[in-house]
């Protein structure tokens, strides 16, 4: 079959995806490198403008190319002195690669966890399992792996491809920031030197232009959009310090470790027992009495973040001691009920 | 997305789809769409572009042969397009971090068969691109906590083996303990929280269980009969997003930071900013019950505008909560 709409066919020009299709094609089939003007005869055939809007067009999707991954290298051409361009088949190709069945379990799990989790890891996890599984072939029977994933809630995800592409480019960010206890947004400047996901919330690390120093920024409290910083998008804006260590920069721990550690007595009903370990402190002792009732000492970091947790099971859990920690959470409850009679503020 | 970002996963795509065909001498249409991710008509678009590809001097005999015949499709003239493009940046970044995830929450060893496997990987980047991807995996972390209940191994046993559990479950939203049998698909971790993915005999659909609520897990000899399939929409399951008509209307106001602290929580919610300072908080939800619970933390840094049916439910649950507290104080 004839497939007459072909562009090439006519002599019109190609669209960018047919073109960087048939340049990528035509760089791998052709062992000789391949000079300009090959190229203007064939790939960029019906493209006006002449040898310097040519040029540039190459160079544009040679950088284009360059970003997904594909090499596009300047040679001496066969003929003449010109330079021809080439892709080497070596570089292009998947290389077959051996690996034990563990080490396959092992790059399963992995390339899975961000399949589908709303960020952008979501597409290179898809298109890397697919790599590494094609040898393995459709046919092979495939090992029974555990299906872990991370997942994401979407309203990050834009954000988060601007801040992962001006982290790996090494371009300044801006973006209006409102924190927590500022009453309006500011605008910021960032070079971004992290990026961190910690307790279901991103956060972004880098240099504050305007503050002069290195700071932590939570996502979630971003109020406009982020923008990268477009002029000369590969030449990076700034180095990250070679000492700089995303750990040593997210040091703050929650729950916010106290002076003085506190123990808790909390008394569960014998319905939502089996809960104790869910979170709000480390287990010293617990007991199970003959009615279900579960009686658990905790060791407490923050009281107030404590309370909040115990306070969740409602009726179903109720603090024995110590006595300030009790009244603590009987002024929340009372707390409730003047909120409820109450008038405003 | 920009425009560049579209073009440049259609083409990521494409040079993928044609060694995938190429290995299957002619491929499922249906398990292609399944493989990559993308719907029928994405597909055939991408297949009808390969068709007008090719090399010079693009004459019918210089493109990308394409024959459909029923649900398969078969390739020729793109031999030199016979294996994928071989790992890339973006996808070898992904996997290290993903790795250093996996490792950090406790599931692989420092070194081990994960740790090879991912050299491996990254022996198949240049020795400048392997540095650069060193250096920002370095610098992005996803941490994930390990899950402290004692449930993990019998779910994870339903999940491989392919049998239906039973879950004693405590729903927060009803504050109800019951009982369900499920088919186990997944466990995922999202915002802070690790979930069971399973179909739901009691619900009738697709379900996220929170672990830290399964007050207890018991093996079936059901097989499982159905396919996770499909897109997750996470905050769907996870929150109420779409409460449908019967929902309650409610309105609240919060004083301090705690309002604004929430809005990170809920994003469906509709927030506003009062010039008192204070923080208004409006949404939809199913039932009340739950949040007569969650509204007990902020003591007196809270109010209800509405409805009335929450006011009562609340003081009801106060008096009541007091009533302990007064009791063994005695």
């Amino acid at each position: 079959m004839i497939p007459v709409g072909s562009a090439a066919v006519k002599g019109v020009r190609m669209e960018k995806i047919e073109r960087l299709v048939n340049l990528t094609a035509y760089l791998l089939d052709r062992r000789q490198p391949v000079t300009l003007e090959q190229l203007s005869a064939t790939v960029y055939a019906g493209h006006e403008g002449g040898g310097e809007a040519l040029r540039r067009m190459f160079e544009r999707d040679k950088d284009e190319l360059r970003d997904m991954g594909i090499d596009i290298e300047a040679a001496s051409a066969a003929v003449g002195e010109d330079v021809g361009y080439t892709i080497q088949r070596e570089k292009y190709y998947l290389p077959h690669v051996d690996l034990t069945p563990q080490e396959s379990v092992a790059l399963t799990m992995v390339s899975r966890l961000f399949l589908g989790s709303g960020t952008p890891f979501s597409g290179p996890a898809h298109s890397a399992m697919l790599k590494l599984a094609f040898d393995a072939g459709a046919g092979r029977p495939r090992t029974k792996v555990p299906h872990m994933r991370w997942v994401d809630v979407p309203g990050d995800r834009d954000l988060l491809d601007a801040i992962l592409e001006a982290l790996m480019r090494r371009k300044v960010l801006s973006f209006a920031y409102k924190s927590l206890d500022a009453s309006e947004p500011l605008k910021r400047e960032v070079e971004p030197y992290g990026l961190l996901s910690r307790r279901g919330s991103w956060y972004l690390i880098g240099r504050c232009r305007v503050r002069e120093e290195v700071r932590c920024f939570k996502l979630d409290r971003i109020t406009s959009k982020v923008l990268v910083n477009k002029k000369s998008p590969r030449s990076p804006d700034f180095d990250v310090p070679p000492d700089f260590k995303l750990q040593e920069e997210a040091r703050w721990e929650w729950p916010l470790p106290c002076e003085e550690e506190v123990r808790a007595r909390v008394s569960f009903a014998p319905r939502l027992a089996f809960a104790f370990e869910s979170g709000g402190a480390d287990v010293v002792s617990s007991k199970r009495l003959k009615d279900g009732t579960m009686n658990v000492t905790y060791k407490v970091g923050d009281p107030e973040q404590f309370i909040d947790w115990v306070m969740e099971f409602g009726a179903d859990a109720r603090i024995l001691s110590p006595p300030e920690l009790v009244a603590m959470a009987r002024e929340r409850l009372q707390g409730v009920l003047r909120s409820l009679d109450g008038d405003d503020g | 997305m920009g425009t560049m970002d579209r073009v440049a996963a259609r083409l990521n795509r494409m040079l993928l789809m044609v060694p995938l065909i190429l290995r299957e001498k002619g491929a499922s249409i249906e398990e292609l769409c399944r493989a990559l991710g993308v719907d029928r008509k994405e597909l055939m678009a991408d297949l009808d572009t390969l068709w007008l590809c090719g090399l010079p001097s693009y004459t019918p005999l210089d493109l990308i042969d394409r024959r459909i015949e029923g649900d398969r499709v078969y390739l020729s003239m793109a031999d030199y397009f016979r294996r994928p493009l071989t790992v890339t940046r973006q996808e070898a970044l992904t996997l290290l971090v993903a790795g250093r995830t996996l490792i950090g929450a406790g599931f692989f060893e420092e070194e081990g068969p994960l740790a090879s496997a991912l050299e491996k990987v990254e022996g198949m980047l240049s020795q400048e691109q392997k540095g650069d991807v060193e250096d920002i995996a370095r610098r992005i972390e996803v941490e994930l906590d390990s899950y402290p209940g004692k449930w993990w191994k019998e779910i994870e046993n339903g999940i491989g083996s392919g049998h239906n559990i039973i879950l004693e479950y405590y729903s927060y939203s009803r504050d109800t303990v019951s009982e369900r049998e499920v088919e186990p698909f997944s466990l995922l971790w999202s915002r802070g929280h690790w979930y069971l993915m399973a179909w739901c005999h009691l619900a009738e659909d697709k379900r996220l269980f929170r672990l830290d609520r399964i007050k207890s897990v018991a093996p079936t000899e059901h097989r499982v009969t159905r396919s996770a399939g499909g897109e997750l929409y996470v905050p769907e399951l996870v929150g109420e997003y779409r409460p449908g008509r019967k929902a309650h209307n409610v309105k609240l106001r919060f004083f301090g930071k705690e309002g604004r602290r929430l809005a990170e929580d809920w994003p469906a919610a509709l927030f506003t900013d009062k010039p008192d300072g204070s923080v208004a908080v409006e949404f939809r939800t199913r039932n009340l019950i739950w949040l007569s619970n969650y509204l007990l933390k902020f003591g007196d840094r809270f109010r209800i505008d509405s409805p009335g049916e929450l006011k009562a439910m609340l003081k009801e649950k106060v008096e009541r909560l007091l009533g302990v507290y007064d009791e063994s104080g005695r």
